[in-house]
Order: structure tokens, then sequence, then C-alpha cells
């Protein structure tokens, strides 16, 4: 009886330490289990989560910077996706990103551009807007003494009273039409007849000295 | 070498087709041209005014009937009428004005009104353009007393030729259209 209580008790030790064991290693089998799952899951959400940023992206539907798509970019290749679908969508937002730079320089160099044309003209009209402000303040003299005294005051700015005044009276089509040249002195004369200045400084050529040797103004349309 | 010729012709077709897309006149440089022949009615009237008047010296007078008269084409003459007589004098454009300057009033008002085309201007086969401006003159003429002593409306028909011309300037060749007045005939005469 002794023995077989012993034996009894023998088999309960080997049975409890086979339990045991084989719970042991059945419990680690499945937290491996379970970490590879929670990987392939977190993969799969990073996988899809890649493709609707890149997709984003190439349709044009994201509000991110090219910075932001740039750098978010970086980051979906830094995971090193083995997947055809993704690998494709990459290869078509760098390119698109690159386009979009491309085109984003060109739209700023267009910028640049434009104002510094905006510059020229206001430069230029600055420039000249002493020479109409004279050639207007003729038109508006309240007596014929006062008109011949701008007159004179006017013709020292150029080189002689015969320097020709062009006159465009419209350019249309790519064309100039002028109206028949005159002279500075016969024009300046003409303001002061005409009482009215309907015109505005084109271009103004100087000789070397400063002096203005020819004059072209466009004729502004009456309303 | 029939390359070279290729580029010869090319290029004459092209100056050719340049000069001619000149001369033609789009709607736009039309009424541009319209109204350059318009203002130089206004100029006119601006001058006969200007002469017209006893105010002015008679130094601006002679410069104003000066380009007065290079308004007008060589020869046209300018017609004068009265509601105290039924015939109508021409005279040349300088006889006009030297005889506007001369005018036994001591104050005269010269008013032109209702500048308009009576017929359009029209290409000739020359290339020339020629058209008919009407305009309506009141004329005042004043005594020493500033009473009105004489008054009358007339119309008058001018007649304009516009021709395109090339000139030199500055090394440029300018295209330019030149704006000459012809003949202006008087068509009624009223109080």
């Amino acid at each position: 009886m002794k023995l077989l209580i012993k034996n009894a008790a023998k088999i309960m030790m080997f049975l409890l330490a086979t339990i045991i064991i084989t719970g042991g290693a059945t419990s680690c089998k499945s937290k491996k289990k379970l970490a590879r799952e929670k990987a392939a899951a977190e993969y799969a959400t990073k996988v899809e989560q890649s493709k609707k940023d890149l997709t984003a992206m190439l349709n044009g539907t994201t509000t991110w910077t090219l910075d932001e798509q740039d750098a978010r970019l970086n980051t979906i290749k830094s995971y090193n996706i083995d997947d055809a679908e993704v690998i494709d969508l990459i290869s078509k937002v760098e390119t698109k990103i690159s386009l979009d730079r491309a085109e984003e320089q060109r739209k700023s160099e267009e910028d640049r551009l434009r104002r510094e044309e905006e510059e020229r003209i206001e430069n230029a009209k600055s420039k000249y807007q002493t020479i109409d402000n004279l050639l207007s303040n003729i038109a508006l003299s309240q007596s014929v003494e006062t008109a011949n005294n701008q007159i004179e005051t006017v013709l020292n700015e150029f080189a002689t009273p015969d320097v020709p005044v062009l006159i465009i009276i419209s350019n249309a089509g790519g064309f100039n039409d002028y109206d028949r040249p005159t002279t500075i002195s016969k024009f300046l004369n003409y303001l002061k007849d005409k009482q009215q200045y309907n015109y505005k400084v084109d271009i103004v050529k100087r000789d070397t000295l400063g002096k203005i040797i020819e004059l072209e103004l466009i004729k502004k349309v009456n309303k | 070498m029939k390359l070279s010729y290729f580029w010869i012709v090319a290029i004459i077709l092209g100056l050719s087709f340049s000069a001619n897309a000149q001369n033609e006149l789009s709607p736009e440089r039309k009424q541009a041209v319209d109204s350059l022949a318009i203002e130089k009615v206004r100029d006119l009237s601006k001058y006969i005014s200007i002469v017209g008047s006893k105010e002015t010296p008679w130094s601006e007078a002679n410069r104003v009937i000066d380009r007065a008269e290079e308004l007008f084409m060589t020869g046209s003459e300018i017609g004068v009428s009265s509601i105290t007589k039924t015939e109508i004098s021409y005279y040349s454009v300088r006889k006009y004005f030297e005889r506007l300057m001369r005018l036994n009033y001591k104050k005269v008002e010269i008013e032109w009104y209702n500048i308009e085309y009576m017929s359009d201007l029209q290409k000739q086969p020359d290339g020339t353009y020629v058209g008919v401006i009407t305009i309506f003159q009141k004329f005042k003429g004043y005594d020493a007393e500033g009473r009105l002593v004489y008054q009358d409306t007339t119309k008058k028909d001018i007649t304009v030729y516009v021709k395109r011309k090339e000139t030199q300037i500055g090394g440029r060749l300018i295209g330019f259209w030149d704006v000459l007045l012809g003949d202006m005939r008087v068509k009624e005469t009223s109080k």
C-alpha cells in the first residue's frame, strides 16, 4: 500500500511536471504567434495607409505642401514595403513631386519676371511722368504768355526745336500706326492751341548730353 | 543653292505679306484712322476759332494760319456764305484765314459742333481712303458795344483724304497715316 501511494505520488509529480512543461511551451508558442499576428496587422495597416497617402499625393487631393509630401514619401520609402502596388505608387509619386517642383519653380520664375516687368513699367512711368506733366501744363496754361514761357522751358530739355515727335494712334494687331510725324516745337504749340493733353509719353531718346532727340507718345483713346 | 533660292523667296513673301498687312486695316485700326481724321477737323475748328478771335495776338494768329494750311491738300478751297447773300464764295485756305483775321467785328465767336462722318472713309484704287465729314458752324459777330450784330449757322462738308506713307526717323522706317483735308463746301446757311 505504501508502495502504491509512493508510486502514485511520483506519477502525480510526473504528470504535474509534464503539464507544467507542456503548458509553458504552448503558452510561449501562442505569444510568438500573437506577436507575429500583431506585426502582420501593423504591417498591413502601414501598407494600406501608405497606399492611401501615395494615391492622395498622386491625385493631388492632399493639402500637404510639396515639402510635406516629400517627407511623407521618404517615410514610406523607409518602410521598405515589399508590395508591387506601393512600389509602383512610390515611383509615380516621385515623378509627380519632381514635376510639381519644376512647375512651382517655373511659376516662381514667372512671378519674379512679372514683378520685375511691373517694376520696370512703374519706373518708366515715373521716369516719364515729369515729361508728361510738363507737356500737360502747357495745354492747361491759363494764357498764351504763360504757355509760351512754359514752351521755352520745355524746349531746353530737347536737343533742338526740330526734334521729331512720333504719335502712336493705334497699336492693334501688333502694328504701330502713327500720325504724321511732327517736331517738338510744333507739337508744344499744338498743345497750347488745343488746350488738351491726351497723350502718354512712351519712348524718350536722349543724346550724350541728356537732351531729348526723339519723343514717342501714345494717343489716349477718347471715351 | 536651291535652298538659298527658297529662303530668298520666303523672305520676299514674308516682307510683302508684312507690308500688305500694315496697309490693310482691321476694324480696330480703321477706327483709329477714322478718329484721327475727325481729330484733324477738330484741330481746324480750333484754329478757326483762334484766328477769328480778336484777342489772339497777330503773331500767334499767323503761326496758327501756317499750321492750318498744313492740314489741307494744296489747292484746297473753303466756302464762305452769308445770310445776306445768296452766292457762296470760295477762297484758298490762306486767303480764307486772312479774311477771317480781318473781319470787321469787335468780337467774333465761332463754334463747330456735330462733327461727324457723312460718308465713311472708303479705300480708293490708289490706296487712298476718302470720306466726307459734316460740321455745323455757328458764327457770331459783335460790335464795339458788345451787341450781337450778325449770326448764322452753316452746314459744311469737308472731304478728307487719308493715305499711308513712310518716312525715315532716327534710322527707323516709320509708317504713318497722312490725313489731309480737301475742299470745304457750304451745304446750308441759316440764321
